[in-house]
């Protein structure tokens, strides 16, 4: 069973159960993801793969909106815009600094056009583990998208890592704040591959970023 | 993330038979990560602590960096000019005095299908012996004799994505969370979508408690549950008859056969509850697909192949073949042990498991290499340290395999190492087997190199050298073909991809391969001249005569140790997650600071009997040797086994195992070794003389 849709004026076809993200992604047209990783089940939490869909009185998330037969789509509806760069914009001023050139938030901040956040006020206190001999905290840099919790989880299933406190203080843990080296853990990585800001960071590219 | 790197090469993981395809990000002339490739057919985007991080050592200080030559006693660096003239004297000398069949050569389960094909090709039309043999011996080799009986091809019949397609698995004498953790981790998550997993083990291993049941036979009595699985399974009428009547033969003897295994005579045997037993056959018998997966726990026993091929009679009797999610899928141990042997680097055959007797077989090498090749059947590897402890064996080149700290009874092969007049070792680091060498040659990691691995899966996969050998370290291929080329026989090769180019030629199952069509996703052999390759096997029929897979009628039979006063407990021997095999890559990462040493696990009711703590050391001594080791108190372990690893050299695990090995095809009974364990101190030493071991 296929399913057509129209991604900015363009015909596409997708399989049954595909999502607006995997239709817009088949047409070639970017939309901006922070909580998505193809590893993993669409979470749908952070709202920065907005798209407008005719219709629909508000822009609706790519990433969990199943494609129906005859969907049109605009990926640069001007509101899903600007509530995504609105979304990126908070989450970067809650930063204490901005997250390195290379990661994947400061790329779409850098697509979105996103600049110094016009918010300031309170930043996440910096608070690093360094007790894994590849693995590494950075609190600081934790936006709470839930990637590394569900990598750890779906991809290694080894359920290690926790989120933990709640608004404001929200963060990952590993095991019952444990650190990496005491918890479960199996050492794999694939919370640091997935992580878009480096708060869990590959203690080697953090040795190399300084050198 | 590009920015921060001079380049980004794609390859394959040299750790394990999983086959994950990395991505290996070079800075400096260093690899300074390493990411797992989305697209990995193996991996998809997922990769383990070995393969992510553990890349380290490829620039470890005690690297490997010139030839070393033994002079007076001592190794001492030499020039490449200087290494080559010292191996073709010597072996020109001990080949004309002694004749060819008087040299024998390993290659390695670790280097690529090139350089082990390369390495037959020097045995065979250089040297002129079909004396090669490579370390799955001691791994997978009955694995493969087993699915070649009754099957037909020495490989796994589907690929991991039949743990996505599956309905129930059985796991027997694998741990994938600690030997092969990224299919470990596939596992998981099919179990977490309702996969039902059977475990069966002498440990309780992770999986164990992600399964519905988990079984833990006596250490070698895996023939007496497969055959009591069996017996239920046509018990309670869950045959697939039709499967039976036309794809297979030879089912009325194991009908007959299975009558003597009921449920209450395993137990009697394996020490399993008869109920369990009955359970685990009505998940695999009742299940819309089913598989099997098996690693060195069924292996490496007396009767290992025997096991094997009563899996395979499981399978065929539930019509479990051929089909997504009904599998059989050994979980080859190293990068490429399924490579290593599919290369011909075996005594008994050329490529594709072709018989070295087979005349047309021979021929056609003989005209594709210009030189006459032996029809005369080689020595395996436990064969070659007989014989050069007999004597007869005169030189040996070993090529990346360290087996005087892998192989079972050390003494016994540090006693074959010194009686060889020449010994020449490849390798990245000197180990316990450079110190018998006469000549060591610097070699390369897999980050280094050029060529394919095939995986457990049948999938062979690029390989591609992100960063250069360090000093005057060759790659593996040019090493082999240099000396070759020395020996008087070129190979006219320019590159790995010609090796593969002759490959194809004179491989029908390998007929469509070349680099081009491997790519990003690799292709699973047989691969047709047309590039269609197989990740299903025996949709139709069976590569056997007539298109029939064959039943084996064979009973359980006791293995070749056993408890007894003087040694009450049961050693069984394996792998943890942190290490690879003899630890000489993984002991110079980061890893060592997650685990340092090898440990005895002990039942928290035998260490009691026996005053040991955790923590202590204790003495373990078997009937060939005694080491010491810290103890693990812990419940993973039944009463009355123990567990160790052989990843430290230090503490030589491998002076416990005996000769006892699988009686078709000499793999080594690791599996199975009676042992006295006490705190240390307790009682006077008995170490035997080192020398006089095993050599009755």
């Amino acid at each position: 069973m296929s399913v057509h849709v129209t991604i900015d004026g363009r015909a596409v076809e997708v399989a049954d159960g595909a999502t607006l993200l995997d239709a817009a992604r088949a047409a070639g047209r970017w939309v901006p993801t922070l909580c998505f990783d193809p590893r993993q089940a669409p979470f749908g939490a952070c709202r920065v793969c907005l798209v407008g869909v005719e219709g629909s009185a508000v822009p609706l998330p790519a990433c969990t909106t199943p494609c129906r037969e005859g969907m049109e789509v605009r990926t640069e509806d001007p509101t899903a815009r600007r509530v995504a760069t609105a979304v990126v914009e908070l989450v970067l001023s809650e930063l204490p600094e901005p997250p390195a050139a290379h990661t994947e938030l400061a790329g779409i901040a850098r697509a979105l056009e996103v600049g110094e956040p016009r918010w300031p006020g309170a930043t996440h206190a910096v608070v690093h583990e360094d007790d894994h001999p590849y693995l590494a905290f950075r609190h600081e840099l934790c936006i709470s998208c839930g990637r590394c919790v569900r990598a750890c989880d779906e991809v290694q299933g080894t359920f290690a890592l926790t989120a933990v406190g709640r608004g404001f203080d929200a963060n990952v843990a590993a095991g019952i704040e444990e650190g990496f080296r005491h918890s479960a853990c199996v050492s794999c990585g694939a919370c640091a591959d997935t992580c878009p800001t480096e708060a869990i960071a590959e203690m080697s590219l953090l040795d190399l970023a300084s050198s | 993330m590009s920015e921060r790197f001079d380049s980004t090469v794609t390859t394959t993981c040299g750790y394990c038979g999983v086959g994950c395809r990395l991505e290996a990000h070079v800075a400096g002339g260093r690899v300074a990560a390493i990411s797992p490739a989305l697209d990995g057919p193996a991996n998809a985007g997922h990769t383990c602590l070995k393969g992510r991080f553990a890349h380290q050592f490829s620039r470890h200080r005690a690297r490997l960096t010139s030839p070393l030559i033994r002079t007076d006693g001592e190794l001492r660096p030499a020039t490449w000019e200087e290494a080559l003239e010292r191996i073709v004297n010597e072996l020109t000398r001990i080949k004309d005095a002694h004749g060819p069949d008087a040299i024998a050569g390993l290659a390695s389960s670790r280097a690529t299908n090139e350089d082990c094909y390369a390495m037959q090709r020097l045995m065979r039309a250089a040297v002129g012996t079909n004396n090669i043999d490579n370390c799955s011996r001691v791994c997978h080799s009955p694995t493969s004799f087993a699915l070649r009986k009754s099957l037909g091809l020495s490989g796994a019949t589907g690929t991991f994505a039949d743990f996505d397609h599956a309905d129930a698995t059985i796991l027997i004498g694998a741990n994938p969370t600690e030997g092969h953790p990224v299919v470990g981790a596939r596992i998981k998550q099919a179990t977490l979508r309702g996969m039902q997993l059977v475990t069966i083990d002498p440990r309780r291993i992770e999986l164990a408690d992600y399964g519905v049941l988990h079984l833990s036979p006596r250490p070698g009595t895996n023939a007496a549950v497969m055959l009591g699985l069996a017996h239920v399974v046509l018990r309670d009428g869950l045959l697939d008859h039709d499967f039976i009547r036309t794809r297979t033969q030879g089912f009325e003897v194991v009908e007959a056969l299975l009558a003597d295994y009921d449920p209450d005579e395993v137990e009697r045997i394996a020490g399993i509850p008869a109920g369990d037993l009955e359970t685990a056959a009505h998940i695999y018998g009742e299940a819309e697909r089913a598989s099997v997966s098996w690693g060195l726990g069924v292996t490496e026993h007396r009767y290992g192949s025997e096991v094997a091929q009563l899996i395979c009679n499981l399978a065929l009797m539930t019509g479990n073949l051929g089909r997504p999610g009904a599998a059989l899928l050994p979980l080859r141990g190293q990068n490429n042990v399924q490579g290593s042997s599919d290369m011909g680097a075996l005594p008994d055959t050329y490529t594709a498991y072709r018989s070295v007797t087979d005349e047309d077989v021979a021929q056609s090498f003989e005209a594709a290499w210009g030189v006459a090749l032996s029809r005369k059947v080689g020595m395996k590897i436990p064969e070659m340290f007989d014989a050069a402890v007999a004597g007869s064996l005169k030189a040996m080149y070993i090529f990346g395999e360290d087996v005087a700290q892998t192989d079972p009874d050390t003494a016994h092969v540090q006693h074959a190492l010194e009686s060889l007049e020449f010994l020449v070792v490849q390798e990245i680091f000197e180990n316990e087997t450079t110190r018998f060498a006469d000549v060591v040659l610097p070699a390369s990691a897999f980050l280094e190199k050029r060529g394919t691995f095939t995986n457990a899966e049948r999938r062979i996969q690029l390989v591609e050298p992100a960063i250069e050998p360090p000093g005057d370290a060759r790659t593996d291929f040019d090493i082999i073909a240099t000396v070759s080329r020395a020996l008087g026989h070129d190979f006219g090769w320019q590159d790995p991809e010609d090796a593969m180019r002759e490959i194809a030629a004179l491989t029908p199952h390998f007929a469509g391969v070349t680099y081009a069509r491997l790519g990003r996703a690799g292709l699973c052999w047989p691969v047709a001249p047309d590039g269609t390759d197989a990740p299903i096997l025996y949709e139709r029929e069976f590569e056997l005569p007539g298109g029939r897979a064959r039943f084996a009628a064979l009973p359980y039979r006791e293995p070749g140790d056993h408890v007894d006063e003087e040694f009450p407990l049961i050693l069984v021997t394996g792998r943890r997650l942190q290490h690879y095999n003899a630890g000489t890559m993984t002991r110079r990462t980061g890893n060592v600071e997650l685990n340092d040493r090898d440990v005895l696990e002990i039942h928290p009711d035998d260490a009691a009997r026996l005053w040991i703590s955790d923590g202590d050391v204790v003495s373990v001594r078997s009937r060939v040797g005694r080491t010491e080791v810290h103890a693990h108190v812990t419940e993973r372990i039944e009463r009355g086994n123990v567990f160790t690893t052989f990843h430290f050299p230090e503490t030589g695990t491998n002076l416990l195992i005996g000769q006892s090995a699988d009686v078709n095809t000499s793999c080594p009974e690791y599996k199975v070794v009676a042992v006295d364990v006490r705190p240390i101190g307790e009682q006077a030493a008995k170490t035997p003389a080192l020398g006089l071991v095993g050599t009755g």
